[in-house]
């Protein structure tokens, strides 16, 4: 009940300066919490600054980590200092679990309907999506054999090498039991049995001798597959995508890859959410701008009509391309939400084992 | 008078309550209050062998360091002292260079020298002295040797600036009055300069139980110390379970700082004492 009255309070405070709006608007700044980085320079020169030309509505983009926490202690004390922020699939499920967002208003932020249904989301919008895919050095691989399936991950009779994984129970439960030949659109459905947890554990529980490395931080398995520390690791495909460029010998699986996609919403409580909204539209509702984004980082969006304004070679880089999306399939943000907590000490306990 | 020079103080103190000891007591707070009033973290903690197991590690792992530190450091600080007063500055500066690296650099920088195309495997095999790369990254080894590399300094400073608060009288009295210079050191200059060794372990202990980044570049999976947990545990939202485990941290760190300053106490003489 108390919720709910904060949550009137909050609504009637985001809406008064919708009202007043219209008068301020030339000079508004909205705050954009974002990863920094190359992607933060991409967005700068692709939607940031053509942003504030078209709008007069200025963007600082904030280079942040551990949103949730962030966002937790902004709704505790009941000032959002950031009002749109990029969101990773937990933290989109767990702010929409709390309801830390604002309803999204499609028919402003894309009144031609060029997101799929599936983008749509009722509280955020999908504005790039990479996948985790296996990548493999193909100078390592047995002579005329090259692995298509994590079934070939994991047998290491036909495919010897040093392998890593992600230290994270997310996706690496899913991985397990698509090698253990569960069928993708059963993979949820075996999770959410404690039966299925064994059993994906006990899969993983072969693979465990031959994995030398349990990586943490995007840039290990480019570093690692590049040093010739390990032949076969799971790694984010953009980052293949730019170790090939350089001349490495790898290759990516999309086969078996998870979809992940990158949210974006608008905080709860925010005094710019009209100018929130039309930001968010600039940066997912154009084809011809998220391309552009797709080119320069391997990240595309879901907005139809990206691949026509792709190059194709480029474009079979990309994970959400017609012949790349059909074995992936898309994390399940909210079953993770919800059993993150208990998985991943059991990943901890079985990590230590 | 002696009052007035206390509230002198004042201005310090409340700047360090305000940007440390609040802070630090709002985070600490969420371990006992998140969600309401329990214990429920520390029972979490302490139920969980993974978790005993990791804690022991993280005690285990931070006092070898030091050790390793010690036994390498203080004939390091020896060395600086013994020499002529105008070079010690260069070598103290030579000491202090790696200090002002970056810890993720100087941590990448190791996995260019032990990986399995590294330096060191890449040496041994043009030598022939193996065929198969040794496996040197991702071991407990690894990370034993990138700590040590980064903590080493601060161990020599340490020591260095206990030796040098040692009056040199005191030695040459001992050589005057007959003893070698072996029986010298031995019985004069050691337990002056202990006091300096036991504050360098204590440091680099205490600084070692808060590393992640090492260990979680460096080390394999079952390298895992409490700093890699909390860090965990905050990328999930658990601000209750990180700041049980960041009490946990510090409280046995105060415990076992007090235990070894109350068993060396007692043998250990002090320079600043004798000297007084």
């Amino acid at each position: 009940m108390r919720k709910l009255t904060r949550r009137t309070l909050l609504a009637a405070a985001a809406a008064l300066p919708l009202a007043a709006g219209v008068a301020v608007a030339q000079d508004v700044e909205i705050t954009y919490a974002g990863s920094g980085g190359g992607l933060a320079q991409v967005m700068d020169m692709l939607f940031d600054k053509p942003f504030t030309e078209a709008t007069g509505i200025r963007v600082k983009a904030l280079a942040t980590t551990d949103r949730v926490s962030a966002m937790r202690a902004m709704m505790q004390a009941g000032n959002p200092i950031w009002d749109v922020a990029e969101l990773t699939p937990i933290e989109y499920a767990t702010a929409s679990i709390e309801g830390w967002l604002e309803p999204m208003d499609w028919d402003v932020i894309d009144p031609n309907g060029l997101q799929p249904p599936e983008a749509r989301l009722p509280d955020g919008g999908i504005a790039a999506t990479y996948s985790t895919i296996l990548a493999q050095r193909t100078d390592k691989l047995p002579e005329g054999r090259k692995m298509t399936s994590w079934a070939d991950f994991w047998n290491v009779e036909a495919f010897p090498g040093p392998r890593a994984l992600q230290d994270s129970v997310m996706e690496n439960l899913e991985f397990a039991l698509l090698a253990d030949g569960v069928e993708i659109k059963d993979l949820y459905t075996v999770l959410a049995t404690e039966e299925g947890v064994d059993r994906a554990f006990a899969k993983l529980d072969e693979i465990k001798p031959h994995v030398v490395s349990f990586w943490s931080a995007g840039a290990q398995p480019v570093q690692m597959l590049s040093d010739g520390e390990v032949a076969f690791t799971t790694a984010w495909n953009g980052r293949i995508t730019q170790l090939k460029a350089e001349g490495v010998p790898v290759e990516t699986v999309w086969n078996g890859g998870a979809i992940k996609p990158s949210y974006v919403g608008i905080l709860k409580g925010t005094k710019h959410k009209k100018e929130a909204e039309q930001y968010v539209a600039f940066m997912i509702g154009d084809p011809v701008r998220g391309a552009e984004f797709a080119k320069l980082v391997a990240y595309p969006s879901m907005v139809k009509g990206l691949y026509d304004h792709i190059d194709p070679e480029a474009g079979r880089e990309m994970p959400t391309h017609p012949d790349n999306i059909a074995g992936q399939f898309v994390v399940d943000a909210v079953f993770w939400a919800r059993n993150m907590d208990a998985l991943q000490e059991r990943w901890q306990e079985w990590l230590l084992d | 008078m002696r009052f007035a020079n206390r509230l002198t103080l004042l201005p310090a103190v409340l700047l360090a309550l305000a940007m440390f000891a609040v802070p630090v007591g709002f985070v600490l707070a969420e371990a006992v209050f998140t969600p309401e009033l329990s214990l429920a973290h520390f029972e979490r903690f302490f139920a969980r062998p993974a978790y005993l197991s990791i804690f022991r590690n993280t005690l285990f792992v931070s006092a070898v360091v030091a050790g390793i530190c010690l036994v390498l450091g203080y004939p390091m600080a020896l060395f600086i002292v013994s020499q002529p007063p105008r070079r010690r500055p260069l070598l103290l500066f030579l000491v202090l260079v790696p200090l002002w690296m970056s810890i993720l650099v100087r941590t990448y920088a190791w996995m260019v020298v032990l990986g399995r195309e590294g330096i060191v495997n890449g040496a041994l095999q043009w030598l022939g002295l193996i065929g198969e790369p040794l496996t040197l990254m991702f071991t407990t080894g690894a990370v034993y040797v990138a700590m040590v590399q980064i903590l080493l300094p601060i161990m020599v400073v340490t020591c260095y600036t206990a030796m040098t608060e040692i009056d040199p009288g005191l030695v040459r009295a001992a050589r005057v009055c007959g003893a070698s210079p072996f029986a010298a050191f031995r019985k004069v200059f050691l337990p002056l300069s202990l006091e300096g060794a036991v504050t360098g372990w204590s440091v680099i202990f205490i600084l070692s139980m808060g590393f992640f980044i090492v260990p979680a570049l460096v080390g394999g999976r079952r390298d895992v110390l409490l700093g890699n947990m909390i860090v965990n545990q905050v990328g999930q939202a658990n601000w209750g379970f990180a700041g049980a485990l960041a009490i946990v941290l510090l409280v046995s760190t105060v415990l076992l700082l007090a235990l070894v300053r109350l068993i060396i106490g007692r043998f250990l003489y002090s320079p600043r004492e004798m000297q007084a």
